[in-house]
């Protein structure tokens, strides 16, 4: 596929803020492709660059250098044609708290250009799709987080974009209100919706994403499958817990079978160079040595490790 | 690298719908003059405190018409109509332009500007519904006061005269506030200089005639542009329509406002271009 025509490409994307020595590089040089129909997820740590990124490519930002498409336009030269073909959910859900949803949804359909006489409709359709229709005529400013970003997302969409950006969209929500959510955003991606989404959750991006990008300090460190990036951080880890007087041999026996890694109190870890098939011998050298193992967990690498390796960070709401 | 290929929309969407400016623009004043109304925190104070003002003035200083100095007017009322209408349009407007700051804080002005409509109408539809209110306050002013004993010399031209003035005036003060929140994005920094506009305003001919005052608040009072505005506006109230008084009462705010216009706009490219 010619690159042009992909949904969305940033190539040397940047954006400095100040110069000389305040300079600050908010976005690095950030290079992505994103394919037609894919959910692409954007991970990092705060004032990694995500939120930058995000502002550039849907032309609220100018870059400083670099250049980026979407949609198939330019996002500087042809920025009216990029914002009509994409969708915009920002942090934080930002909608006046003072409209009613219906209000808002019928006011973003004039900005869109659609004739009069089918606001009604189309602001009655968006309300019954996000579940809001029975707090349509009700003020935002009454409404629960979750509520706020389900019709954050309806307002997102009002003139079916082809792409759609959703900076952080459960940030703040309880895990039923996410998970309403997720399904909202798989059931969009499978009407053919290109999505790109940043979070800081890998759980998010485990879910929902095909592809991921880690960026961090402006630039991106890893980019790809989570289940390739996982597999590239290398061996499961195996965690034993033996009695406190035997940790020196168990420590000692263990060392043997790969590197050890940090472990919760009390037990220990060890990434298994073998894999997973070296747990037998193992448990076999620790019962040989006579060890009693109290208990044994085997874990894979997750997301959270590559993010861990790849930016030295652990995120919030992190598996370990 | 981006191939040379012609770049097609990927997804045949819906031909882009024409965008239609003017309803753009009506849309988001409609919704300016619906978020204010929402608030009666911030209209009441818009529309109670220059009547406070104009009643108090005129109970104590109802012999002070009899000052060499002051013109001839029935009662201290006539005089103070014009300050009170400049006073609350400078409330009003200043509430305006704290809510442009909040969309921008809470990043509701984000959504706006990541739409296709146009820059200008975003900015003229903020503008759009500062100005109606402040035609809506002259009215109210002049409705509320007439049973007091208000004369208004200058009749239903007058009035008129009046309303086009205090809307041109919201114009000008909406986009110089509005200039502050596009630069500052802050309700706590466009609040904060409204105390100043209240100087402008005591520093003014608002509530005395320049005639009465000497020294330095007499010159400062000579030089405030709010004085003239002030002055041509109640010319319309105590001496009736005239070239001069219209000439006032319009020229003013308007040089205001087309300055003002002009460094919002600066301050909104900079904010697209740079923030």
């Amino acid at each position: 596929m010619v690159e042009s025509a992909l949904p969305i490409v940033a190539d040397g994307l940047q954006r400095h803020f100040g110069s000389g020595d305040d300079i600050v590089k908010a976005v690095d040089g950030v290079d992505l492709q994103i394919q037609p129909g894919e959910i692409f997820g954007f991970l990092g740590p705060n004032g990694a660059g995500k939120s930058t990124t995000v502002r550039m490519l849907t032309t609220l930002l100018r870059p400083t250098g670099g250049t980026g498409r979407v949609a198939g336009f330019d996002i500087v030269t042809e920025a009216d044609s990029v914002r009509r073909n994409i969708g915009v959910a920002l942090q934080d859900a930002a909608i006046d708290p003072l409209m009613t949803g219906n209000e808002l949804l019928r006011l973003q359909a004039v900005l869109y250009g659609f004739p009069k006489a089918q606001h009604h409709q189309r602001a009655g359709e968006l309300l019954e799709r996000v579940g809001l229709t029975a707090a349509g005529d009700r003020r935002v400013g009454t409404y629960s987080g979750g509520m706020r970003r389900r019709l954050d997302l309806a307002l997102s969409l009002i003139h079916e974009p082809s792409v759609l950006f959703l900076d952080e969209p459960t940030t703040g929500l309880d895990p039923m209100s996410r998970i309403s959510l997720w399904e909202e955003i798989r059931r969009l991606n499978n009407d053919g919706t290109t999505v790109l989404l940043t979070t800081q959750y890998l759980e998010e991006a485990d879910q929902l994403a095909e592809r991921i990008a880690i960026i961090d300090h402006g630039v991106i460190v890893r980019k790809g499958r989570p289940t390739e990036l996982k597999a590239e951080v290398g061996s499961p880890t195996l965690f034993v817990t033996v009695d406190e007087s035997s940790h020196q041999i168990a420590t000692g026996l263990l060392a043997k079978f790969g590197d050890l890694r940090p472990s919760p109190e009390g037990s220990l870890g060890v990434g298994l160079h073998e894999g997973p098939s070296a747990v037998s011998n193992v448990v076999r050298e620790l019962d040989d040595a006579g060890i009693t193992v109290g208990n044994l967990e085997l874990r894979e690498p997750s997301l959270d490790d590559v993010f861990a390796e790849a930016t030295g960070y652990r995120l919030e709401g992190a598996e370990s | 690298m981006t191939s040379p290929v012609a770049a097609a929309p990927l997804t045949p969407t819906r031909a882009p719908a024409q965008t239609s400016v003017i309803a753009q623009t009506w849309a988001l004043s409609v919704r300016s003059i619906q978020s204010l109304l929402r608030q009666p925190s911030l209209v009441i104070p818009s529309l109670i405190f220059p009547l406070f003002f104009a009643a108090l003035g005129t109970s104590s200083f109802s012999r002070a018409i009899e000052l060499p100095g002051f013109p001839a007017v029935d009662s201290y009322l006539d005089f103070a109509l014009a300050g009170a209408i400049v006073q609350g349009i400078l409330f009003g407007s200043t509430t305006g332009a704290t809510a442009l700051a909040t969309d921008i804080e809470n990043g509701f002005f984000d959504r706006l500007l990541a739409s296709p409509s146009t820059r200008t109408g975003i900015i003229v539809g903020r503008m759009a519904g500062g100005m109606a209110y402040g035609a809506f306050q002259t009215l109210f002013f002049v409705l509320v006061l007439l049973p007091f004993g208000l004369t208004i010399k200058g009749g239903v031209g007058g009035v008129i005269g009046l309303m086009v003035s205090g809307t041109i005036l919201a114009l000008a003060i909406g986009a110089l506030m509005s200039a502050m929140a596009l630069i500052t994005g802050s309700s706590e920094a466009v609040q904060g200089a409204f105390p100043l506009l209240f100087i402008a305003l005591f520093f003014s001919s608002a509530f005395f005639p320049r005639e009465t005052m000497s020294g330095i608040y007499g010159t400062l009072a000579d030089l405030n542009p709010v004085s003239h505005l002030v002055e041509g506006m109640r010319d319309l109230v105590i001496e009736g329509v005239s070239a001069s008084a219209l000439a006032r009462a319009i020229l003013v705010p308007g040089v205001l406002a087309v300055i003002s216009i002009a460094v919002s706009l600066r301050a909104l490219r900079h904010r697209l271009g740079a923030s």
